[in-house]
């Protein structure tokens, strides 16, 4: 069936790629209609609405999984790929975070009591130097809904930050995140500090945000470069299979 | 530029440049700044103190024309030193990092609560750079362009509003954002006349609604005529500073009247120079974090022969440089440049 919600089909249409067309479409075909309105919804950042549905989805006895997967999830997909493509920049994407969050506080007690097992455990913080939060909470927040275990040691965060962290929470990912380029190299170094400690081969490490590219990832010795948020999340899925695969080799 | 110029200062060839005029080679910029840990401990003028102190603060930023012949001298190496004045909360740094706001922590909520407070061109901060100023043109002034800088009214809405409530408010209330930005707008241009008193040349005006962040559209419904009111405001030549991708807001940005834009090197240097089409010079944009930070010279090089050859006017690393940049990379850009000309038979 196809994507019944006007708004939603609208938004939609914005996605290009023909593998991402057929991805989206399978998540969001024949959901039910309030799932494609709470997605529409948190597309247009209205978190009132997203509020309000959540609460009635949950009355009418959706599992706060369905709610997760097809709708919240399921409008962030879209957002993500409007946001890569810059179709729309950071406020847009802040306002459907915003809604995300309005949702997430009554799925989020569900999902924790629940017991499921988490996709992975993971660090996030932005480098030393560095105050700004905005990408890595929009990280987290797209990690939490993906279902990892998230510790956000917050900014300014030394290389001992990240280990300590890294150490306590037994995690397999750790994630930084840097705005400006005289920061950036903060990256390397708290990778080197790792190495330093031995503990390299014990985490996987990927990096991110706005003046951060590949080619500096891979010189700095970063196991992968997260795009975008929902980039992020591919990645560090990417990197918890690898180092299962190392560790069990 | 023209081969028949006569040899020019530094300070002649950075004013030609930036009039659009001819130049006996392009100008070598820093309209950020390029302090590194090794010229602090080279002149004794380490961070955080040669942010605060006016004359410690013109000792190190000398050393881009002294140490690494850079025709300007830009004593303003941060971004926060009106935010400080204006009260923010700081974290002033070490030696090796930059200082910076606690944005997390705002002053304020909304345009109501901008107000410039009593004696804040006096404030130690603030006054840090216009004694610095002074004591650079008295030195260096006929030789050497003496770039201030005064921040935008974009850019210091992130410090007073925090950058998260202030874009969510651009989508929330734009009026209200209006508002604030008009307010702010007046302490750009009444820091930028106190460092045109002190004797600044030129004023850099970092206001970075970065195209990382804000869509060129953005630009243009908050920003364009507030820059052209400040350009009209301010009466030397103005190079506006915003980092990130930003050619899909570089026409804009060409018809504020400002001199010049200094760019990122996330823009590639022809589209740049297209999207200006001719109407405001550019300055850039040599890479940071992968060139001058993590690569060597011959890198450095290339890119400064890319910016030359796509007809960039003057050649400038993109933004504040890393504090541990090698001094061989930043030396290598006026090298370089020397040579492009030379191997042209321009001078």
């Amino acid at each position: 069936m196809p994507i019944m919600h006007e708004g939603l089909a609208r938004e939609f249409e914005f996605v290009s790629s023909p593998g991402e067309r057929k991805h989206i479409s399978e998540a969001i075909d024949d959901t039910a209609p309030i799932m494609q309105e709470m997605a529409y919804e948190l597309i247009v950042g209205n978190n009132t609405e997203v509020d309000r549905l959540t609460q009635e989805a949950l009355a009418d006895g959706f599992t706060a999984n369905q709610l997760l997967d097809d709708g919240l999830l399921n409008g962030m997909a879209i957002v993500g790929v409007k946001f890569r493509d810059n179709l729309i920049f950071v406020p847009e994407v802040l306002v459907a975070a915003r809604a995300m969050k309005a949702g997430m506080v009554h799925i989020e007690p569900i999902l924790s009591a629940s017991g499921a097992k988490p996709a992975g455990t993971i660090i996030m913080g932005t480098v030393k130097g560095d105050l700004h939060d905005i990408g890595k909470n929009l990280c987290i927040m797209m990690l939490r809904g993906a279902g990892f275990i998230v510790h956000d040691i917050g900014v300014d965060s030394s290389p001992d930050d990240f280990i300590d962290a890294a150490e306590e929470h037994d995690a397999e990912v750790v994630g930084m995140s840097a705005l400006l380029t005289t920061t950036m190299p903060n990256m390397g170094r708290t990778i080197a500090a790792f190495e330093d400690m031995g503990l390299r081969d014990e985490v996987r490490i990927m990096v991110g945000g706005a003046p951060v590219t590949q080619d500096f990832a891979d010189e700095m010795g970063a196991d992968a470069y997260g795009d975008n948020a929902v980039d992020a999340v591919d990645k560090a899925k990417e990197l918890v299979l690898l180092l299962a695969e190392l560790k069990s080799s | 530029m023209s081969p028949v110029v006569e040899k020019m200062t530094s300070r002649e060839r950075v004013m030609a440049a930036l009039a659009g005029e001819p130049v006996d080679r392009p100008p070598v910029c820093t309209p950020t700044n390029v302090a590194t840990v090794e010229l602090m401990d080279l002149v004794d003028a380490p961070f955080p103190d040669a942010n605060r102190d006016g004359e410690m603060n013109a000792r190190l930023a000398a050393t881009a024309y002294t140490e690494l012949g850079f025709d300007t001298i830009a004593p303003y190496f941060s971004i926060i030193q009106e935010s400080s004045a204006l009260g923010c909360d700081m974290q002033w740094e070490q030696k090796d990092n930059w200082p910076t706001v606690r944005m997390s922590n705002p002053i304020w909520k909304g345009s109501s609560d901008v107000k410039i407070p009593a004696g804040f061109l006096e404030h130690p901060d603030a006054k840090a750079i216009t004694d610095s100023i002074s004591i650079l043109k008295k030195e260096f002034g006929d030789d050497v362009a003496v770039v201030g800088k005064t921040m935008g009214p974009w850019t210091l809405a992130y410090h007073v509003f925090g950058v998260e409530p202030f874009l969510l408010g651009t989508v929330d209330d734009p009026a209200e954002t209006m508002k604030s930005l008009e307010a702010l707008k007046e302490i750009t241009i009444l820091y930028g006349q106190a460092q045109i008193d002190a004797g600044a040349d030129v004023l850099t005006i970092p206001d970075h609604a970065t195209g990382d962040l804000v869509s060129g559209e953005y630009y243009k419904r908050f920003l364009m005529e507030m820059h052209q009111e400040i350009e009209e405001e301010l009466s030397v030549p103005l190079i506006l500073h915003i980092c990130g991708a930003t050619v899909d807001r570089m026409p804009y940005i060409a018809e504020t009247g400002m001199a010049a834009f200094h760019f990122d090197s996330k823009n590639d240097p022809v589209e740049a120079m297209a999207a200006v089409n001719g109407k405001i010079r550019l300055v850039g944009n040599i890479n940071n974090p992968t060139t001058l930070y993590a690569r060597g010279p011959e890198e450095v090089r290339a890119e400064v022969s890319a910016a030359l050859d796509a007809g960039v006017q003057l050649i400038a690393p993109e933004c504040a440089i890393p504090l541990k940049t090698k001094l061989e990379n930043l030396l290598e850009i006026p090298a370089a440049i020397e040579d492009w000309v030379a191997e042209r038979g321009l001078n």
